[in-house]
């Protein structure tokens, strides 16, 4: 872009791209939200229990409510241009955690504590691992993936807790009047991470490590204790998930959040995020949340298996991606050029 | 490219280099200090229970291995050129799955088997590497999508059914001997290993890959075709994957929907180990075959041991923090750009087109790393 004379819509454009959740009619943002009501009608014509009035629409939520959850958590950390597999594998052991207490007649409160503390702290971990010891987030959450596995199975034992009582499960399958708790858990989750990667230091401190780690470095961002505060609230919020499933499914098998990375990833990069970090917004993973949860939600009530939706996950993923990239580097490209040209004889007349 | 991490990489080499080259040599080569460490478990083992230096048992540790071993050679091949296949365990089961049922329902027999694996993985690989080849995906995220379309394809493949009854003049080839505790299997692996061994070190093919690996930008500017490199690293991951797919029938008689599902980072955690580095441009193949071997030697003697099953994906984490924690060169290299490995390789990538106009590699604010140009 330096090449061009700085044309008045390109110069503000490198202070607003880096940062989420302004006030500009994203284009992204509106592809999806399009998507999720075009689901939403596609599906409500199609099959007759998904409406269910509206309240079946939003009581669907509470299944994909965990993903949503575990999203925003990776999103926090894939926005530092890092990863963390070991989300899913967290989630898990916090639910058997939750499980487990709840199993040695614990109330339902000290089983989420317990249970978000043990996933917070295996979150602490992961990012001590990463940002002091030094090693690549992709190594260290892979191997931490395995070992909280086998942690989550060995205290699972070989009977995995299951039926809870009433008032722990009401987290996962009931609602307050119409709205379910597991949407307004995610609700407000979404928000506290909107307002935090928007407009807190912290969030900004994210988004410049992840866009460009030098300049980070060099304008004095504590980067370790930063990093290290992206996973630890990923671990948090995959504590938060791994609730959400238990109660859901009033049981905490081992593997109950192993299913979650997938998708979970999945919504973060459909929502526009930058797997190298430093772009994205919160808000478009919300919207993307919704869209993935739907088509899947949708297409299970349509009879579809759970692993040919997999496959369609998988496909949605790779297509948009082509998309965006294409639309991001063509379309860029061809508009710089198309100014240039217009722009040309003007200064030719100007010197001439 | 000329961040304060680059020169601090740089130093770091230089310092490494200064060490009098008598003895830091052996503990250099990955293989061979793996191999040490596999002698010492092996030996450890043994004096614990005479039974695991049994031919039997030598030979389940090796037919085992080899499944991980082709995995991990195909994996190294995209590690070396910086790359990162997720989704060859998936490719492995849907290979094992089109394999077997041609040999359950028409008894084809090992060659045209071997054939078969290898052709389906290669038409699996070629999705991969159109995706990061020519569509120019980050490889994490297409491989990623692969990974779900191929594992949601062997369901669908296999649409309820399994494989469960191949003949034994094939499973046989994991059990049979030809010396005490070698496997016929292992000594039908060793030809790839060799053969990807000297294309990796000899040919230009090979040399290409860790130059893209190292440096793409680099690379790029040595005339060196960088997409087409990766383009070919995808493919051959495809193809091992796929004879991994005959391996895993050979060695287990059987496949079903969910066959490879977890063993995509295992793979990754053995080629790690065999001192394949994720941050390109270091590994071999003998490093792939070795570093499988040391992850059955060492889970079986856990099991040995009495430890639990539970704790053998532990294990395999410890081990994989270990390899990395070792091998210093690969840390200081992460250290040094904090949180920035997988972010520099997408600058790279995104250099080596032609004066590319987005706003981040001009925006004025941060002279560090806008310096692609």
């Amino acid at each position: 872009m330096t090449t061009t004379s700085p044309t008045p819509t390109s110069s503000p454009a490198p202070a607003t791209l880096a940062l989420p959740g302004r006030w500009r009619v994203p284009g992204w943002g509106t592809c999806l939200l399009v998507a999720i009501i075009a689901e939403l009608f596609y599906f409500t014509l199609t099959t007759r229990q998904f409406a269910g009035g509206g309240q079946g629409m939003l009581n669907l939520t509470e299944q994909f409510a965990p993903t949503g959850v575990l999203a925003l958590g990776l999103a926090m950390v894939i926005l530092t241009g890092n990863i963390d597999l070991s989300c899913a594998a967290n989630a898990s052991l916090a639910a058997v955690i939750a499980g487990t207490v709840l199993d040695k007649g614990g109330s339902p409160a000290a089983a989420i504590l317990a249970a978000v503390a043990v996933a917070t702290f295996v979150g602490l971990f992961n990012g001590v691992l990463v940002a002091f010891v030094g090693i690549d987030s992709l190594l260290v959450t892979l191997a931490t993936q395995f070992i909280i596995t086998s942690v989550a199975t060995s205290v699972a034992g070989a009977s995995p807790p299951f039926g809870f009582s009433s008032s722990f499960t009401l987290i996962g399958q009931s609602g307050i009047d119409y709205v379910p708790i597991a949407l307004l858990v995610f609700a407000v989750i979404a928000i506290a991470v909107i307002v935090t990667i928007g407009y807190t230091g912290l969030g900004r401190s994210l988004t410049l490590i992840g866009y460009n780690p030098s300049a980070a470095r060099y304008s004095g961002i504590a980067i370790r204790r930063s990093l290290t505060s992206a996973f630890t609230l990923c671990g948090a919020l995959s504590g938060v998930a791994g609730v959400l499933l238990a109660a859901y499914y009033n049981s905490a098998q081992p593997d109950i959040g192993a299913d979650l990375l997938l998708p979970g990833i999945t919504a973060v990069i459909l929502g526009g995020m930058d797997i190298f970090g430093g772009r994205g917004r919160i808000g478009e993973v919300v919207l993307a949340v919704f869209v993935l949860g739907y088509m899947s939600q949708g297409m299970l009530i349509e009879g579809d298996s759970s692993l040919s939706i997999t496959m369609i996950t998988g496909l949605v993923l790779i297509g948009a991606l082509v998309v965006k990239f294409a639309f991001e580097r063509n379309f860029r490209q061809r508009m710089n050029a198309r100014m240039r040209r217009l722009r040309a004889p003007l200064h030719r007349d100007a010197h001439g | 490219m000329t961040t304060a991490g680059d020169v601090g990489t740089a130093s770091g080499a230089r310092r490494e280099l200064a060490v009098p080259p008598r003895w830091s040599w052996l503990l250099r080569r990955r293989e061979i200090l793996v191999t040490a460490v596999i002698v010492v478990v092996v030996a450890a083992s043994t004096a614990a229970h005479p039974y695991f230096w049994a031919s039997s048992n030598l030979a389940f540790i090796f037919a085992d291995s080899v499944v991980i071993a082709f995995l991990a050679l195909g994996e190294s091949f995209v590690m070396i050129g910086r790359g990162i296949d997720l989704s060859v365990g998936a490719i492995m089961g849907l290979s094992a799955i089109f394999v077997g049922f041609r040999i359950q329902n028409d008894g084809i027999s090992l060659l045209p088997a071997v054939l078969l694996g290898a052709g389906v993985g290669i038409v699996l690989g070629l999705g991969n590497a159109i995706l990061v080849g020519v569509v120019r995906l980050p490889p994490i995220i297409a491989t990623l999508g692969t990974l779900s379309v191929y594992s949601g394809l062997e369901f669908v493949v296999t649409n309820g059914n399994q494989v469960d009854t191949i003949p034994n003049s094939i499973t046989n080839l994991g059990s049979d001997t030809v010396l005490p505790g070698v496997p016929v299997i292992l000594l039908l692996t060793l030809p790839f290993v060799l053969i990807s061994a000297w294309v990796l070190r000899y040919t230009t093919f090979g040399r290409s890959i860790y130059a893209v690996g190292d440096d793409a930008e680099a690379a790029y500017r040595a005339g060196i075709p960088v997409q087409r490199v990766l383009f070919s690293t995808y493919l051959v991951s495809g193809l091992f994957a796929g004879l991994g797919g005959v391996a895993y029938l050979i060695y287990t008689s059987g496949a079903s929907s969910t066959s490879g599902i977890n063993d995509n980072l295992t793979a990754i955690a053995a080629a790690i180990i065999g001192g394949t580095a994720l941050t390109g441009g270091v590994g071999g193949a003998l490093g792939a075959l070795v570093g499988s071997v040391f992850l059955t030697v060492t889970l079986t003697a856990m099991s040995f041991a009495h430890v639990s099953d539970v704790w053998q994906p532990a294990g395999v984490g410890v081990l994989v923090l270990l390899a990395v924690v070792y091998d210093s060169r690969s840390r200081s290299r992460s250290l040094s750009r904090t949180g920035g490995g997988r972010r520099a390789r997408g600058q790279r990538r995104r250099g080596q087109q032609p004066r590319s106009a987005t706003a981040r590699s001009s925006s004025p604010a941060f002279p560090g790393e806008g310096g692609t140009r």
